[in-house]
């Protein structure tokens, strides 16, 4: 591409075309212009008189001067001219496009892709092979032609980690395995990661290495911690640039189960600082609803933060035997238990039979042998539904006759009376020290101390069952703690006490670690590596490089250290993890982890992306050219005193606009026309408008308009209410916020909305709109389920938010908002009208005739009277349709004019005048 | 061009309505009679001697030959003399119009001037009005509208005006003319000129005088051509091409001012008049000159 003043040309030579110009001026002087004619009655003086020299009158030079610039635009332009064309120095040789393809460039991946595309075709143009690497997942490298990886590169997607070290070792290969130099695009992500400068010094080994970085820094959630009772977010950007503030989301579901936002924060950034934190308390209801926070607006895997168990309290309910001694409070079997679950989960102390309905997550009975058949049937229905029962062993469950012939629902194993004493003052032998734990137990990986000794315990039945249900034993293989499922739930038996009296072990850290594991509490914050030593956890959902949660699918499952530990990369996904009832999220952060932006060696050039994007002229012109010679016909025309005779004639119209419409056809430039909605918000909102709800049914909607018409056209002469036109509202498409009242004619064959309409719908309602059903059938069928139309209206009505009806009370707010109405007729006289239920307790205050009734405005009517047919005017304001039969029909439609008087006023004024105010008046009216 | 043909019903009532307008602006013109004999026929206006008529001219005394019944008794009372009461002769003058409705008249160089044909009509009959107010008896030559008096006579004459003719010049209409009559021709006078002068001879023959009113398209005058032009008479009949319009400018001028010479020394010897009206210019004035003109050829 040759560049002249700044203009790239693609065909430089076409220019020379501008040298015939003159050439072209003196042709087009020398040969005459056709001849003008023009009418000269006079023409038989000239009879007879001859030209005195051959040459004639030249064209005029304003007319040549046109035609030369039409001839220099289309010669320009068919050289195809580009603006800020691209200038860089085309190599030769194969071309390696690396990308980082991280998390880190998902916020700019499209950019990445069209600058990626860009090179890729100019090494296209310039015929270059060209390989592409992704560093988060190498491949070998396969130099093809450009337009391969064209269309390839759309689905191409960053990963959601960094390069490794196991992919930059790949890389590294790959690249050694190369036969030829190349010359390599990086496309960084501007982040560093450890081996870049191995990458870097490979590859400047095989060629030039130009670095494209995109701009602006790299921004990345760290997992949620908590601190002091609140939520702790952190994030880390990777350029520490002046101030900024970021806005945060905490996505879960709400209890309708729909995805929403949960609570909201800023992080800010302070000036030259690259982490910033904000505290978010929230109640732990909300926060136990809380599945991933986001930095919103940004689009990349590192800007999400999932949520696991760790934000979630447990409820646990602590129960001890009755008796309790008060005095003595290491000694309570419950001490030790409150100490190790109170920084992690809810407690709840009480009496069973209270405890039993707060439907806690875990209950843990200390040193209770039995408990009432009543509770214990309730005991088992909780734990068969997915309840975790801990039991602990203690003097009295050694004491009785609990499990002793057969095994009981809530107890493990079968005990053997008793227990045993070991090391004691009265025994044989030393206190027992834990085995270790075995593959299959939940405590796998945990390190038994030492110092956890057992002295006394409750001794199980040997049992062909046992080997399989004991979780624990001690160094004698005797079982320390035992677990059996029962229905979803389980029951887990510590075979010792509670507290510090029959062993050391409620004294250890090992307590707590096996409650942990038994998801009696949850970890706060990440759980230490240590701590997850042989447990193996399995992918539920994925993060995409985006950020996107994806389904886990067959992904293996994870090592519980390596979870934690390990950077992510293919074989540890960002993602939720779950091993048993625990869930652990992992994110691109560990704890503790920061971005640092990527420097580059001076040997390579680094490069943003280009801004300007290439523009090419070619088009302009040649429409610019087209636009000339429409105007040398017009000119042409003049000259030859056409003009007129065209004008007169309308031939000139079309061709002047097949002209423009082929300059604007052939100029890039897009007009875009912005289709200006039927239903214009601003002249909704500026007037009180009723609207009624599209059928498809178009007569049943003329009807519906006209209706309204017609009711709008009553409340303007009769009330102070002045509507204007009445519209039509597509539930798909239009926004219901502007209309206090919509008028929904039901027919049987209506579509049902879509959940999205529901949604703006029940919205709707919320907020004190009123939707008045009328299924036009009463003259046929009362309201039910017996005619095709209240069928529809039941299918319609099911997704709405809609409070239990009553049949219209006849001292409801209804029949007195404007006029005094016992009956609401339409086109028929007297269907039932349902309305919202008044409360029960609404009470009649002696003397008044009406109930002292609810707030707020029934959101929904509904009735069968064809209301619409009776209120419907023409174009003239007169009725549309006949009502009835003589003056009893017309006092039909004026009745029910009067009802659509007091519906329009119930809407707007609410329970106004169920104030007593109007009472004296009201009842004098009503002659009592 | 055409929407005169199209309809000539409104186009007569507008041109009527016109040519009104433009002789209200005049008083009537009264045309002298120059020949006492001859048509002689009773008009509205005096002719400043004693004659019939309806105005009162003059008491004289009874003379010899009187018929006793022409003595007016109220005058005659006051004296011994008896005295006669005589009246101012009136007489009215025929007009005879002819205006060129040839295809030549049909032009115009640009929308803002009239075509010359209208402009001729209007002149005519704005004559025609201000005579037929004065009481002469105004028609055409040739026989198709002979001369009456009275305002009906406008609408006809109107009517008349309206049509067209095919021909691209039309020679002048000399026939039917009353002898001693007034005669007013309008036209570009761009046509064949021997049919012009046949037509002032005969009308000399009979005695008739009148006024010539060449009505002229400004660029007939200016000539503003230039560059390859070719020019045709308006129906196409005549073609006549040039390479370079600009300089026969020249030569076109001097054939107009022969033509003029030529129109000049035909109305000389047949005691006519002949006046040049350019479009480009008010009717009024021409009409002015026209009032005068039949004035002064009356006299």
């Amino acid at each position: 591409m040759t560049l002249i003043a700044g203009i790239g040309f693609a065909y430089p030579w076409l220019l020379l075309g501008l040298l015939a110009l003159p050439i072209l001026w003196l042709l087009l002087r020398a040969v005459p212009p056709a001849p003008r004619r023009q009418a000269f009655p006079a023409v038989t003086l000239l009879l007879g008189l001859g030209d005195d020299e051959s040459l004639s009158d030249r064209t005029p030079w304003w007319l040549l001067l046109l035609r030369m610039l039409a001839l220099a635009a289309a010669i320009i332009g068919l050289a195809g001219p580009v603006l800020n064309p691209e200038t860089r120095q085309t190599g030769s040789g194969p071309l390696l496009v690396v990308m980082d393809a991280t998390w880190a460039g998902a916020e700019g991946w499209e950019e990445t892709r069209e600058q990626i595309a860009l090179r890729l075709e100019e090494a296209g143009r310039a015929g270059r092979t060209v390989a592409l690497m992704r560093l988060s997942d190498p491949q070998e490298l396969q130099f093809r032609a450009a337009t391969d990886w064209l269309q390839q590169l759309p689905g191409l997607n960053p990963q959601p980690w960094q390069p490794s070290a196991d992919q930059i070792e790949q890389a590294l290969a790959h690249f050694a395995k190369a036969a030829e130099q190349f010359e390599t695009h990086w496309f960084s992500d501007a982040l560093d990661y450890p081996g870049r400068d191995r990458l870097i010094t490979a590859l400047e080994a095989r060629g030039a290495v130009s670095v494209f970085e995109h701009p602006g820094p790299v921004y990345a959630l760290a997992p949620p911690a908590i601190a002091d009772g609140a939520l702790e977010l952190t994030a880390e950007r990777s350029l520490a640039g002046p101030a900024e503030e970021l806005p945060l989301q905490a996505r879960g579901r709400d209890p309708g189960g729909t995805l929403r936002s949960l609570a909201r924060a800023t992080l800010r950034f302070e000036d030259g600082e690259s982490r910033a934190t904000v505290r978010l308390a929230l109640p732990s209801e909300l926060r136990a609803r809380i599945t991933r926070f986001e930095l919103s607006g940004l689009r990349s895997a590192g800007a999400v933060a999932l949520a696991d168990d760790g934000l979630r309290r447990r409820e646990v309910a602590l129960i001890a035997s009755d008796s309790e001694d008060e005095g003595l409070a290491l000694l309570s079997p419950l001490h030790y238990l409150r100490q190790a679950l109170l920084p992690s989960a809810d407690l709840l102390e009480g009496a069973l039979s209270d405890l039993m309905p707060a439907n806690p997550d875990v209950i843990i009975l200390a040193d209770v042998a039995r408990l009432p058949p009543a509770q214990e049937e309730a005991m088992i229905e909780w734990v068969e539904a997915g309840g975790l029962l801990v039991r602990f062993a203690g003097p009295r469950l050694a004491a009785s006759d609990t499990a002793r012939s057969e095994e009981e629902p809530l107890m493990p194993v079968r005990l053997r009376l008793g227990g045993r004493s070991i090391g004691g003052a009265m025994s044989w032998g030393e206190p027992k020290t834990l085995a270790p734990f075995v593959e299959g137990s939940p405590f796998v990986g945990l390190v038994a101390p030492d110092e956890v000794t057992v002295t006394a315990q409750v001794v199980a039945q040997p049992d062909p069952t046992l080997a399989a249900r004991s979780i624990a034993t001690l160094a004698d293989g005797t079982p320390l703690v035992t677990r059996k499922p029962l229905g979803q739930g389980q029951v887990v038996l510590f075979h010792v006490t509670a507290n510090a009296e029959w062993s050391s072990l409620p004294l250890s850290g090992l307590f707590v670690q096996m409650l942990e594991r038994l998801a009696v509490s949850s970890s706060t914050g990440t759980p230490e590596a240590s701590s997850l030593e042989g447990t193996v956890w399995r992918p539920v959902s994925v993060l995409d490089g985006f950020g996107r949660a994806l389904d886990a699918g067959t992904l293996p499952g994870v090592q519980g250290p390596a979870l934690v530990t390990d950077p992510a990369g293919p074989a540890l996904r960002p993602g939720l993890y779950d091993s048993g009832s625990q869930t652990l999220a992992r994110n691109v952060l560990r704890p503790g982890d920061s971005l640092t932006a990527a420097t580059w060696p001076s040997s390579v050039t680094v490069a943003g992306y280009s801004t300007a994007q290439e523009r090419p002229l070619a088009g302009l012109l040649l429409g610019l050219a087209v636009g000339l010679l429409a105007l040398d016909i017009l000119a042409t025309l003049l000259v030859s005193g056409q003009l007129s005779q065209l004008r007169r004639r309308t031939a000139l119209l079309p061709l002047i606009g097949l002209l423009a419409v082929a300059a604007m056809a052939v100029t890039p430039e897009r007009t875009s026309a912005q289709e200006a909605g039927a239903n214009d918000p601003i002249a909704l909102a500026a007037e009180l408008t009723l609207a009624h709800v599209l059928t498809g049914n178009a007569e049943v909607d003329r009807i519906a308009r006209a209706g309204l018409q017609g009711l709008s056209d009553t409340l303007f002469f009769r009330t102070s209410i002045e509507p204007s036109d009445p519209v039509g509202v597509d539930l798909e498409r239009d926004e219901l916020a502007f209309f206090p009242l919509l008028y929904w004619p039901v027919t049987a064959d209506q579509r049902l909305p879509s959940p999205a309409a529901y949604d703006r719908l029940n919205a709707y309602l919320r907020s004190g709109g009123m939707i008045l059903f009328d299924t036009r059938d009463a003259d046929m069928a009362a309201v039910g389920a017996t005619s095709p139309e209240a069928r529809r209206l039941q299918q319609l009505a099911l997704a709405l938010d809609i409070p239990p009806l009553e049949p219209l009370p006849s001292d409801h707010v209804l029949t007195r908002t404007f006029y005094l109405l016992q009956d609401f007729p339409g086109r028929h006289p007297r269907g039932p009208l349902w309305v919202e239920a008044a409360p029960a307790d609404a009470q009649q205050t002696e003397g008044i005739p009406f109930r002292n009734l609810n707030d707020g405005v029934t959101p929904v009517v509904i009735g069968g009277n064809d209301w619409a047919s009776a209120w419907a005017v023409d174009a003239n304001g007169r009725p549309l349709l006949p009502i009835g039969r003589g003056f009893a029909g017309e006092r039909q439609r004026e009745l029910s004019r009067r009802f659509g008087v007091n519906l329009v006023m119930h809407v707007l004024t609410g329970n106004y005048k169920s104030d007593q105010v109007h009472v004296p008046a009201l009842l004098e009216r009503l002659g009592q | 061009m055409n929407q005169a043909a199209a309809s000539s019903a409104p186009g007569a009532a507008d041109l009527r309505h016109r040519s009104e307008a433009e002789a209200s602006a005049l008083p009537p013109l009264l045309v002298q009679a120059q020949m006492l004999a001859g048509s002689v026929l009773l008009g509205e206006h005096g002719r400043r001697r004693a004659g019939t008529g309806d105005d009162f001219w003059q008491y004289r005394p009874l003379q010899q030959g009187d018929s006793r019944r022409m003595i007016d008794h109220r005058r005659s009372a006051r004296g011994d003399v008896q005295f006669v009461r005589e009246r101012e002769w009136q007489i009215a003058q025929t007009v005879h119009l002819w205006t060129d409705l040839g295809a030549s008249m049909r032009f115009s160089s640009s929308p803002d001037l009239p075509q010359k044909i209208d402009r001729a009509r209007l002149l005519a009959l704005a004559t025609s009005v201000l005579m037929l107010r004065g009481g002469e008896r105004v028609g055409l030559t040739g026989g198709k509208l002979p001369p009456r008096s009275g305002k009906a006579q406008v609408l006809r004459l109107a009517e008349a005006l309206s049509a067209e003719d095919e021909a691209d010049y039309a020679p002048p209409e000399h026939r039917a003319m009353v002898p001693h009559a007034r005669a007013l021709f309008i036209s570009d006078f761009l046509g064949p000129f021997d049919e012009l002068q046949l037509a002032l001879t005969k009308a000399a023959d009979r005695g008739v005088r009148g006024v010539l009113l060449q009505v002229l398209d400004p660029s007939e005058e200016s000539f503003p051509f230039s560059g390859r032009t070719r020019f045709h008479s308006i129906t196409g009949g005549l073609v006549h091409e040039t390479l370079k319009a600009s300089a026969l400018r020249d030569r076109y001028l001097d054939r107009l001012a022969e033509r003029r010479d030529a129109l000049e020394t035909l109305c000389r010897a047949a005691g006519w008049r002949l006046g040049l009206h350019h479009t480009g210019d008010s009717a009024q004035s021409a009409l002015m000159w026209l009032y005068h003109a039949l004035e002064r050829s009356a006299a």
